[in-house]
């Protein structure tokens, strides 16, 4: 496959910046493709593969690359992504302001990222030492060539230094919940994933234990408190057949942040906050909305920022709000009441009641029914019960490192339909 | 392109970038150059700066460089004169003690796509190809990819192909992953790179060190590669399992597809592979980019074509969210309908009934679709739903559950009666045509069941005049003829009426020709018109035609992790059809370096033996029938050649059971000088292969062609220049060839 070149094109108004890597397609053939964007009106609605004449378009949001070979989909659309992702690192938004202002930077890491139409080099952290953000200054004379230029495992430079050396460790899980408008748990998965920030000289070896099913089993230990993880996906750098072996998650982590592995469990978990939701809508009158909210976890754990969106229809008026807790607030932009508690113990239940005026002439358009949203964070708490049980570092130089822990449990997309 | 104003931008520009104080300040001087690249950006022609611009090259400055290495790139081939100039420069850089403007000098070099350049770039990449800095060596390594591209049609250099196949062992992956596309592009003529059995191994060993991109590519080339035995395969198998595990859906997907191909005639290692690989794919089917999920339930849908079970346990993944697109749901929806079984049944109906009250219009329609096909195995449930959307009076609704229960009426009877029962009052919200001709067939074919039905095409009528669509009137037509015949008295006044109109003032061609048919057909009696009109109510055979028979996982195989599955069949068939190229045929062709490494050592031993037996047997070979080994053939010239002349002969050899494995053919007719061109895979039907040999100073083609299991091998063979002896001594030894193929593969079974 050759992806031929790649436009980041920001809000379908035109092609800011474009690079013909292979030089095996017209420039011109995007011309084709922006209008064939702007027939839909919803742009989300456009498949994202557009086919006209022997080129292929695959787009995404700011960026289209385009083929003339059977090319491998889903790596085009990985690589794409991949870029997006490596321009986020450099300048927090891909917008077309942001891209205006470093069209520098993204001239230079266009350069690296591809050659001739194969990706090259694409971790950011690599290619951060060929480009940085300081380039904008002067260097004077010429720098050093970066230890990757040369190096072998690709994802770490050699020679990197810390005064103080630490493994910064989150265990972050959501519940992704498909309810149906009976009640009942239609589809519950838990997704969990395990991101570090890894500070730490040399070229370290780490060792990550997890009380994890199999490898209890393995090793004959007693399971009481063991996960069973399923489609257990690692970072590049862990060492994949010692993991199928024995289970061991050894590695050479990348500098900085990374996400070193994530799971899935298909267990049936019932919904962390369970919602309840009489929704009464009196045409031409008026809507009156009953929720109510309560926590079904342990109750030492507290779930903080709880924000719980409720759809009202979008002629809706004069909101009276009445919540025994947290504080409702109506959004008419998003045709919704957000109703948010800070601080949510395990085991209450709250409930929050509003009215509406609905006008008195009925609105021709069809109403969207989307679904009740909730969003919270629970720390110091898994749904699973994955525990780390030991970060081991061993480093030639024999430094002292510490590892920190941290476990939170975030809502996943949680929709309730009513 | 001119641009309003532009003019005196690049005078101003010019000056500035020729000012000496300018020169002397870096900043100052960085900063013209990068309004220059920003005007660039903005569509203004900047060419007249070229000169300016390669002075400023020369700078210590690694980001002035970049920028102004762009700006040549871009501008190359309008001023190909002046590009050479910057050549001195670019050489200079290329001996840089700094390996970044080493490698940025080769790379940019190598983009200036312009004539004559050539043989500028060769010596800087050969020593590139040596640098002692990996980065450099991946430079130069594409870099021999893009020379070729530039002249097309100059000779394949030996060398640097042999020094690229060398560099397949450097240490560094990405340099291993570039010599793999670039001998790819060079050969590209010749069939691509090969792989053989070291090359595949050690890039088997070498993919936990790659990156995903690497390893998806490196993945792809090995689908070249067939293992010589069981063991080998399933050495491959057990060293590339972990990567169906990979956090990368494009290195599963890849994976799969080299495991579907390695297991095209292992059945059980094909369904392994799928099991092992569902995990994953249902995975990527709730990916986070959406364009990803999108790709992978186009993949579900592949599998699910051969295996219609597959999924069955999961299909609540298939559940759409609220948020999710169109092309999404749409894709779900389709993947449900094909899971759908006696339990999930009432879930996934319930699901697909949600979507039926869906904003989006088609998306509403294609669930009430969707819930139709449910219907052709379990009507009833399906009937409740659909009757129970009609109570909702929704115009897009009604049309798309009537055209819905014309479809189901058709291919299950039982259901007519609780059709006929609930479409009274639909009329009242269809507005579109299509729904209106589903109405009005109903109306017709099943009109005696239906207590108003004189009364409600009797409306169609009167709004005749209105009516804009022809296939409604046409349909209008025939439906009241056939009314007519079930109760004639209700309708026998409309009818005149519609035939008057029809006939009298109508426009459409089409239309009139209907009601003079309709209206001579009367005239012939009442019994003849039955006889012609009335004809069978249903067909429920067509239910099970519908019901699409399971697909060999081996026509598809070839085509996972392509673009192919994204598109419909017929689109893609569409779009191939315009590119060319015929998927179904393995390019074989070995040649230049690759055959050197392809040591006849590794033949299989079967090959071989059979290959030996049949060379000497040709009775009395003289000099004259030998055929000799002579300049390789390119599929190009296979194919124009092929296609010019006239078949000499055609002959059918005797050829029963299963096919032989490509390898063991192409080995044993490679001993006795016949080159195979291109072999199918196994199995394929029609399988072919195409052939040549040299011989006497004439070139022979040969096209085997198999169509039927039980047939035989049937052999075209065409020649340039004619000459007898050379053909027969080819049949000869060609027939031989095969025999002594049946006779050891006869042997090997009976050891068996």
């Amino acid at each position: 496959w050759s992806v031929a070149c790649i436009k980041p094109s920001v809000c379908l108004s035109q092609v800011l910046i474009s690079r013909n890597y292979k030089g095996d397609i017209d420039m011109n053939e995007i011309d084709h493709f922006m209008p064939i964007l702007m027939q839909k009106e919803e742009e989300v609605d456009v498949s994202p593969f557009v086919a006209h004449g022997a080129v292929h378009f695959l787009w995404i949001k700011h960026m289209v690359a385009m083929t003339k070979n059977n090319a491998n989909a889903a790596l085009v659309f990985a690589f794409l992504y991949k870029i997006v992702e490596v321009f986020k690192e450099y300048f927090k938004e891909l917008e077309e302001e942001s891209i205006r202002d470093n069209f520098v930077t993204v001239y230079e890491l266009m350069d690296e990222v591809m050659d001739f139409g194969f990706p090259q080099t694409t971790d950011s952290q690599i290619l951060q030492e060929y480009i940085t953000q300081r380039g904008h200054k002067l260097e004077v004379g010429a720098p050093r060539p970066p230890a990757t230029v040369t190096n072998a495992v690709s994802w770490r430079s050699e020679g990197i230094k810390y005064r103080k050396n630490e493994v910064f460790m989150d265990v972050i899980e959501s519940v992704n919940l498909l309810v149906s408008a009976s009640g009942s748990v239609l589809r519950s998965e838990i997704v969990g994933s395990v991101k570090m920030k890894v500070v730490l000289s040399g070229m370290p070896e780490l060792r990550l234990g997890l009380n994890d099913k199999l490898l209890f089993q393995n090793t004959g230990r007693d399971k009481g408190k063991a996960v069973e993880l399923e489609d257990v996906k690692f970072h590049q750098c862990v060492r994949l057949s010692r993991f199928e072996n024995d289970r061991t998650i050894s590695f050479i982590p990348p500098d900085g942040d990374c996400e070193l592995m994530s799971y899935r469990l298909n267990t049936h978990v019932k919904p962390l906050i369970w919602i309840e939701s009489v929704i009464e809508k009196y045409s031409h009158s008026r809507v009156e909305i009953m929720v109510k909210a309560r926590g079904q976890f342990k109750q030492r754990s507290t779930a903080n920022n709880v924000e719980i969106t409720v759809p009202v229809p979008s002629d809706a008026d004069s909101p009276k709000f009445k919540a025994c807790t947290g504080s409702a607030k109506w959004v008419p932009e998003k045709n919704a009441v957000i109703w948010t508690i800070k601080s949510f113990p395990g085991g209450k239940e709250y409930l929050m009641r509003a009215h509406f005026g609905l006008p008195s002439v009925d609105s021709e358009e069809l109403e969207r029914k989307p679904p009740i949203t909730v969003k919270f964070e629970i720390p110091y708490f898994t749904v699973s019960g994955i525990q780390v049980r030991y970060l081991k570092i061993i480093e030639k130089s024999g430094y002292h490192a510490l590892p920190w822990v941290r476990y939170i449990t975030q809502s996943g997309g949680k929709p309730v339909r009513y | 392109m001119p641009y309003l104003g532009s003019e005196e931008t690049v005078k101003e520009l010019k000056r500035a970038l020729s000012n000496p104080n300018v020169q002397s300040d870096r900043l100052r001087y960085r900063n013209v150059i990068l309004r220059v690249i920003r005007f660039m950006t903005q569509g203004l022609d900047m060419a007249p700066l070229f000169m300016e611009m390669v002075k400023a090259s020369a700078t210590v400055d690694i980001v002035q460089k970049k920028l102004v290495y762009l700006f040549m790139c871009s501008y190359a081939t309008l001023k190909p004169d002046l590009a050479l100039l910057a050549i001195n420069t670019l050489l200079k850089d290329c001996a840089d003690p700094n390996p970044m403007v080493r490698g940025l000098a080769l790379r940019n070099m190598c983009n200036l796509r312009m004539p004559g350049i050539s043989e500028y770039i060769q010596q800087p990449i050969l020593s590139g190809l040596r640098d002692k800095a990996s980065y450099v060596r991946r430079a130069a390594v594409l870099g021999c990819a893009k020379m070729q591209n530039l002249q097309p049609d100059a000779e394949i250099d030996g060398a640097v192909v042999n020094e690229l196949y060398g560099l397949l062992r450097d240490q560094d992956p990405v340099v291993m992953v570039n010599c793999l596309r670039a001998l790819e592009e060079i050969l590209k003529k010749e069939g691509g790179v090969v792989i053989n059995k070291p090359i595949a191994h050690h890039l088997l060993n070498r993919m936990k060190d790659l990156d995903v991109w690497g390893q998806s590519e490196v993945l792809t080339f090995l689908l070249r590669y067939r293992p010589r035995c069981h063991s080998e395969l399933f050495d491959i198998l057990n060293l590339l399992d972990s990567f169906l595990g990979s956090s990368h859906s494009c290195v599963v997907a890849a994976t799969t597809r080299l495991f579907l191909s390695l297991g095209s005639a292992l059945p059980a290692v094909q369904s392994g592979a799928l099991e092992r690989a569902r995990g994953p794919l249902l995975a990527a089917c709730n990916a986070q980019s959406r364009e990803l999920r999108f790709v992978a339930l186009c993949h579900v849908q592949q599998v699910l074509r051969s295996l219609p079970g597959h999924f069955g346990a999961h299909y609540k993944k298939f559940f759409c969210s609220y948020s999710e697109p169109n092309y999404i749901k749409f894709r779900k929806m389709e993947i449900l309908v094909e899971l759908v079984n006696d339990e999930n049944v009432g879930t996934v109906l319930e699901e697909l009934r949600g979507y039926c009250t869906d904003v989006s219009p088609e998306l509403a329609q294609a669930a009430i679709f969707a819930i139709g096909r449910v219907g052709q195995t379990y009507s009833e449930k399906c009937l409740s739903i659909l009757t129970g959307l009609l109570e909702l009076k929704q115009e897009q609704i009604t049309s798309a559950v009537v055209q819905t229960f014309r479809d189901l009426v058709w291919l299950c009877p039982q259901c007519s009666e609780s059709v006929c029962a609930s479409i009274a009052g639909c009329e009242e919200h269809i507005q579109d045509s299509e729904g209106k001709q589903a109405l009005v067939w109903l109306l017709g074919v099943h009109g005696e069941q239906i207590p108003g039905s004189p009364y409600v095409l009797e409306e169609f009528i009167d709004a005749l005049k209105t009516e804009q669509s022809p296939a409604v009137k046409l349909e209008l037509l025939t439906a009241t003829v056939r009314l007519f015949l079930s109760r004639p008295a209700e309708t026998q006044d409309m009818l005149g009426r519609l035939l008057t109109f029809c006939i009298e003032e109508e426009c459409d061609m089409s239309v009139r020709d209907r009601a003079l048919f309709c209206y001579r057909l009367l005239q012939c009696g009442v019994e003849e018109a039955r006889r012609v009109l009335g004809g069978p109510k249903s067909d429920p055979s067509l239910g099970v035609i519908a019901g699409r028979p399971e697909e060999p996982i081996n026509s598809w195989a070839g085509d996972f992790n392509t673009l192919a599955p994204v598109y419909s069949r017929e689109d893609w068939a569409a779009l191939t059809a315009t590119t060319g190229g015929s998927p179904s045929l393995i390019p074989l062709v070995t040649g230049g370096a690759a055959q050197a490494d392809l040591g006849s050592a590794e033949e299989a031993e079967a090959a071989g033996s059979a290959a030996a037996a049949a060379a000497p047997s040709p009775p009395g070979p003289s000099e004259e029938l030998c055929l000799v080994s002579g300049p390789p053939l390119s599929p190009e010239l296979f194919e124009r050649r092929w296609l010019a002349l006239e078949p000499s002969r055609r002959v059918s050899l005797d050829w029963p059971g299963g096919d032989c494995l490509p390898e063991t053919l192409q080995a044993a007719l490679q001993l006795v000088n016949i080159q195979a061109l291109a072999l199918s895979r196994p199995h394929a039907r029609p399988w072919k292969a195409y052939l040549y040999a040299h011989s006497l100073g004439t070139v022979v083609l040969a096209e085997l062609l198999r169509d039927t299991d039980a047939g035989g091998l049937q052999v075209t063979v065409k020649q340039d220049p004619e000459r007898e002896e050379a053909l027969s001594s080819f049949l000869t030894v060609l027939k031989t060839v095969m025999q002594t193929l049946l006779n050891s593969r006869a042997s090997l079974s009976s050891h068996n």
